[in-house]
């Protein structure tokens, strides 16, 4: 239940000057918005490098690099063999020097522009 | 990013569907636009400047966090002087040291022997809140300036509904008195 002054009450609240130092004021907001973002973004990274830098101390130090080196050299035994079969000897050894590595690393680089491609598509979309 | 002069000419709405993109141009036109509102509103619950320039900022810096959350079912600046307003109530009630709960009435006196004297004269609202104790100034204040209910005032203050509707009650008879009626006012009960 409201009575007219309260209405009225109401229309006086909303009836606020404009201060003068209003453009003022905004700059400060949009400071303090940009100081905001600024030091998230240095908080972001610096934990992403903490925990990267964490992360690489614990396969260096479990021996994973060992057993994936292993694992990379059966693999690539396999996959030499497989490539032999359907490039000619003179393109996979010494032709125009696409060993095995590079395969892997091209591999690895189609993954990564996949990877780009995607999130490109998913912002169009 | 939109232009300076499309920014300048966009509807709130607008804005706020560019803000919630990220958009700080767009953000810095509603800051420019409501902020007289929202920091003249934190001065009437009983801020000094810096305290109410200080919340306000702090108000809309939270505004842009959750502008997502902002459906345009009221308008731009009544959701954040909402805001502003329980970001106040929290500041104040660390500072008063739960007055509401004491319920004194300092001011209350003064306030009441100078309505009492100066009924007849119209005097303007900011000085007829300052005749009012703290407590009734802010549960006023958030009630007819920030447009919250009873409860959802008393839920910011985390305070007894009772209390609040007597601290509002006595807040608006003490106004009632001081600002003479306006010509044609008649207590009219409205729902």
């Amino acid at each position: 239940m409201s009575d007219a002054f309260e209405f009225r009450l109401e229309r006086m609240f909303a009836d606020s000057p404009a201060m003068p130092d209003a453009d003022l004021f905004t700059l400060e907001v949009m400071g303090r918005l940009d100081r905001g973002w600024t030091a998230r973004r240095l908080v972001i990274g610096g934990m992403g490098a903490i925990g990267g830098l964490v992360g690489a101390t614990q396969i260096v130090g479990s021996g994973a690099l060992g057993q994936l080196h292993a694992l990379s050299s059966q693999g690539n035994a396999y996959l030499a063999e497989q490539l032999s079969q359907v490039v000619p000897a003179g393109l996979s050894h010494g032709g125009i020097g696409l060993d095995v590595q590079t395969l892997w690393m091209i591999g690895a680089l189609a993954i990564v522009a996949a990877g780009f491609g995607l999130v490109r598509l998913v912002r169009e979309i | 990013m939109a232009d300076r002069q499309s920014v300048a000419s966009a509807h709130d709405l607008e804005l706020v569907a560019l803000g919630a993109t990220g958009d700080r141009r767009a953000f810095g036109e509603l800051v420019r636009r409501h902020s007289s509102a929202v920091r003249g509103l934190l001065r009437r619950m009983g801020a000094d400047g810096a305290t109410a320039d200080d919340v306000a900022q702090d108000a809309f810096l939270a505004a842009f966090e959750q502008i997502s959350d902002f459906r345009g079912q009221g308008a731009f600046q009544a959701w954040v002087k909402r805001i502003a307003a329980r970001l106040y109530v929290k500041r104040w009630r660390r500072e008063a040291r739960d007055a509401l709960l004491t319920d004194t009435d300092e001011g209350a006196m003064s306030a009441q022997a100078s309505a009492e004297g100066g009924a007849a004269t119209r005097i303007d609202l900011d000085a007829a809140l300052a005749t009012l104790s703290a407590p009734e100034r802010v549960c006023v204040s958030l009630c007819y300036g920030a447009g919250l209910s009873h409860a959802e005032a008393a839920a910011a203050l985390n305070a007894p509904l009772g209390t609040v509707k007597s601290h509002v009650k006595r807040g608006l008879d003490k106004l009632r008195a001081r600002l003479a009626p306006e010509p044609g006012e008649r207590r009219e009960a409205h729902v």
